[in-house]
């Protein structure tokens, strides 16, 4: 009995709501305290510049006279850009081809490491030294490798199987490609560490049962390890895609965007805008519509994939 | 906290954060403080172009300035950064507000930042430091508003010509003192470079602006204008650029002369220039300082000859440099910066003592003596400098003989008055549409291109 009172006597007091007196007692204002700068800073150096880039899209603004607001003009003069739509295919076609060439291949190189028990650490490190290059001078080395000339690196390389030799960044149809091959070199490593530690996550009895099973390596990859880490695969997919819509470096230092705007964009245009025209209305114009869609895709991707989700 | 506690918190908070948001952006000052100018009162100011550490003489001669500069003038004191002016950053750097009280800048900038209040009126301090008589009027006219206000010191001025690898021309049997002297003959050469050394006979900058350039340099060349001389309006999309683009449609797929890099910025093209990968390219005679000295081209395989022309001399396109001073400058500062500009850039050219041991300290920091190049000041002025100097001179200049003929021969044209840079972007796709579409519609890329660029100007 004397169990069930003192339950009875206290779920009263703790719905009722406290009196300021006794929330300062129990320390609340010090709490806030606390909490204040961190959030203050927080707010200020996170939230700020988005903020700061919402009142910009708004504005002509150099930074340097005094801002005029435009009302929509930044966002219509974005939008019938005839820069445009090309930036947009572009874009979308870097993510298409990231999707395709890059984004498997972590996923195999993890579970392919995952499976080797003795040397696994030395292909981990092969597989993670490009993350550790800094980008800049990745781009430089790969540059190197795509000459154009027969004597280029790849060229050169393909030229004894009497393949080539190819333009690759020089040509419009190639350097795209060329471009994600890179950044799928660039970024598997680190990827696939990932996954890596989402493997170690995956109970080795299911592995056991399906071998038991009389279940082969391929089998066991495909029903056992890739359901067991959907929820990762599903939330490296969406980071990929979302990283992928704002790729700038690789184009930036490749190519400039050419040839013929065939690798501008969407963020290499936002960058003209901003540092070669000085437009920087126009500029955080083109991103606030480019976060919005990623916010908008990000929702959907996350309805459409709710069904095989693990969380 | 309930949901409509937590929402209205978060309201709350991202109202605070917008109204100091707004408040940040109204209290950047535009013009130049006020208050008379003291002469002798103590000031600070920075300078930029400070030369890279991986160029340590430079490094050495230029702190050398500052000392001398700052004993000379012990009010003032500056400090040294190695901010330089760059197409493609320059506008960050403007925005930031990270800009040091006096730079030097392209020619191109001025026209854009005079209107847009980016530049201090220093007119009076210019007068004042006893400067506005060495300059050459014609220059400045790149510096000044329509009321004849003065906004920035051209320094340094250039003039495109055709810089050629002498060893190629050897090698291909071509007299390396005859640079081509039309376009017809540049196409001739060329294929005669490519069939006799398999390198590129001709290449052709493309990228990060470039493109736009020297396509712009090449329609001057053929008789052609880009813009209206009020900035109005684009006015490439006729003969002059067509026959230019054909001429490079034409060596790059009838001709295959112009080797297998269709993605070049000056850097990268001087550097395989310097290596002998290519015969001819469109380069200012300045050309020589990197390829000699940061990627070790032989002086004598370095030859420069004016800029081929087509049907009777056009004339070839000029720009240059001019130190801008920070608009958030006081006057005490202008005048401090002015000071520093003249002792720096100006006073070598009128003063002999000065002009010989400026060359001597060039040749101490394994620099170039004589190269030759146009002048902002006046052409007498600049003669009597280079006479003085003549005695250090380490620049084979016999080399440049084609060159420096035409800077009296070819009428020295301005690039595009207005949003200079953004025409150059935008004309870069055509050139490399051109060079890597064998299909490419040479009159369909300049009616596009004539589009976007003349919505650009309306802007």
């Amino acid at each position: 009995m004397a169990v069930l009172t003192r339950p009875s006597t206290a779920i009263p007091a703790s719905r009722s709501r406290r009196s300021p007196v006794t929330w300062y007692r129990s320390g609340g204002l010090s709490s806030i305290v606390f909490a204040l700068p961190l959030v203050l800073i927080f707010l200020y150096f996170s939230w700020g510049p988005i903020v700061r880039g919402l009142v910009l899209s708004f504005q002509k603004n150099n930074l340097v006279t005094t801002p005029e607001w435009v009302g929509m003009a930044n966002f219509s003069y974005v939008l019938t850009d005839p820069q445009l739509p090309q930036a947009t295919l572009n874009t979308l076609y870097f993510a298409l081809l990231a999707l395709i060439f890059g984004f498997p291949v972590p996923l195999f190189l993890a579970v392919f490491i995952s499976e080797l028990r003795k040397t696994g650490w030395l292909y981990n490190v092969f597989s993670y030294l490009p993350a550790v290059v800094p980008p800049v001078a990745a781009i430089l080395l790969w540059k190197f490798f795509y000459d154009p000339s027969t004597s280029g690196v790849f060229n050169a390389i393909l030229g004894w199987f009497g393949i080539g030799p190819f333009a690759w960044l020089n040509s419009p149809d190639l350097a795209m490609p060329a471009i994600v091959i890179e950044a799928t070199w660039a970024g598997a490593g680190a990827t696939s560490i990932i996954y890596l530690a989402a493997l170690t996550g995956v109970r080795t009895e299911l592995y056991e049962a399906a071998e038991l099973d009389g279940a082969g390596i391929w089998r066991r990859v495909w029903h056992v390890t890739l359901p067991q880490i959907r929820g990762i695969i599903l939330i490296m997919m969406l980071l990929q895609l979302i990283g992928t819509f704002q790729v700038f470096t690789e184009p930036f230092l490749f190519t400039g965007g050419g040839p013929d705007n065939a690798t501008t964009t969407i963020l290499l245009l936002i960058y003209r805008y901003a540092f070669i025209n000085g437009d920087f209305g126009a500029a955080t114009a083109l991103s606030v519509l480019l976060a919005l869609v990623l916010c908008v895709l990000s929702v959907a991707y996350h309805f459409m994939t709710r069904r095989w989700s693990t969380t | 906290m309930t949901r409509t506690a937590r929402f209205v918190v978060t309201l709350t908070s991202a109202a605070l954060v917008l109204t100091t948001a707004a408040c940040a952006d109204g209290s950047t000052p535009a013009a130049t403080g006020g208050g008379a100018i003291d002469q002798k009162a103590p000031v600070t100011i920075t300078v930029g172009n400070k030369p890279k550490p991986d160029k340590p003489a430079d490094v050495a001669a230029f702190e050398r300035n500052v000392k001398k500069f700052m004993a000379d003038h012990p009010n003032i004191t500056v400090k040294a950064t190695e901010t330089a002016w760059d197409a493609q950053t320059f506008q960050a750097q403007v925005a930031g507000g990270s800009l040091p009280t006096v730079m030097s800048i392209s020619f191109t900038e001025p026209l854009n930042m005079i209107p847009n209040k980016q530049l201090p009126d220093i007119t009076d301090e210019l007068k004042l430091v006893d400067l506005t008589k060495d300059l050459n009027p014609e220059t400045l006219k790149m510096v000044q508003d329509d009321k004849g206000r003065i906004y920035g010191v051209p320094f340094e001025a250039f003039s495109v010509g055709l810089a050629y690898n002498r060893a190629l021309f050897k090698q291909a049997g071509l007299d390396p003192d005859k640079p081509p002297a039309n376009w017809d003959e540049v196409r001739q050469y060329a294929k005669q470079i490519t069939e006799k050394t398999g390198k590129a006979g001709y290449a052709q900058l493309t990228k990060d602006n470039t493109g736009g350039w020297m396509l712009t340099t090449m329609t001057y060349s053929m008789g052609g204008t880009v813009q209206s001389p009020d900035g109005k309006k684009s006015t490439f999309n006729d003969a002059p650029a067509k026959k230019a683009l054909q001429l490079l449609k034409d060596m790059r797929w009838t001709d295959n002369t112009m080797g297998t890099n269709f993605l070049y910025n000056q850097e990268e093209a001087r550097q395989d220039f310097a290596a002998g990968k290519i015969g001819m390219i469109m380069q200012a005679p300045d050309a020589y300082d990197m390829c000699v000295k940061n990627f070790g081209m032989k002086p004598a395989d370095f030859g420069e000859g004016a800029l081929p022309q087509d049907g009777g001399p056009h004339g070839t396109l000029t720009g240059g440099s001019i130190k801008m001073i920070n608009p958030k400058s006081t006057k005490n500062e202008i005048v401090a910066a002015l000071k520093w500009i003249k002792s720096q850039e100006f006073d070598k050219y009128t003063t002999e003592s000065l002009a010989v041991q400026n060359a001597k300290d060039t040749i101490a920091d394994k620099g170039f003596v004589g190269r030759p190049g146009i002048t902002p000041l006046s052409q007498q002025t600049y003669d009597q400098y280079n006479k003085w100097r003549e005695p250090f001179n380490n620049v084979p200049v016999q080399q440049f003989k084609g060159y420096v003929e035409s800077t009296t021969s070819l009428k020295l044209l301005p690039e595009p008055v207005k949003k200079g840079q953004e025409v150059y972007a935008l004309l870069d796709p055509v050139v490399q549409q051109v060079l890597t579409k064998k299909d490419a519609d040479i009159d369909k890329l300049l009616t596009d291109a004539a589009s976007k660029i003349d919505a650009r100007l309306a802007r």
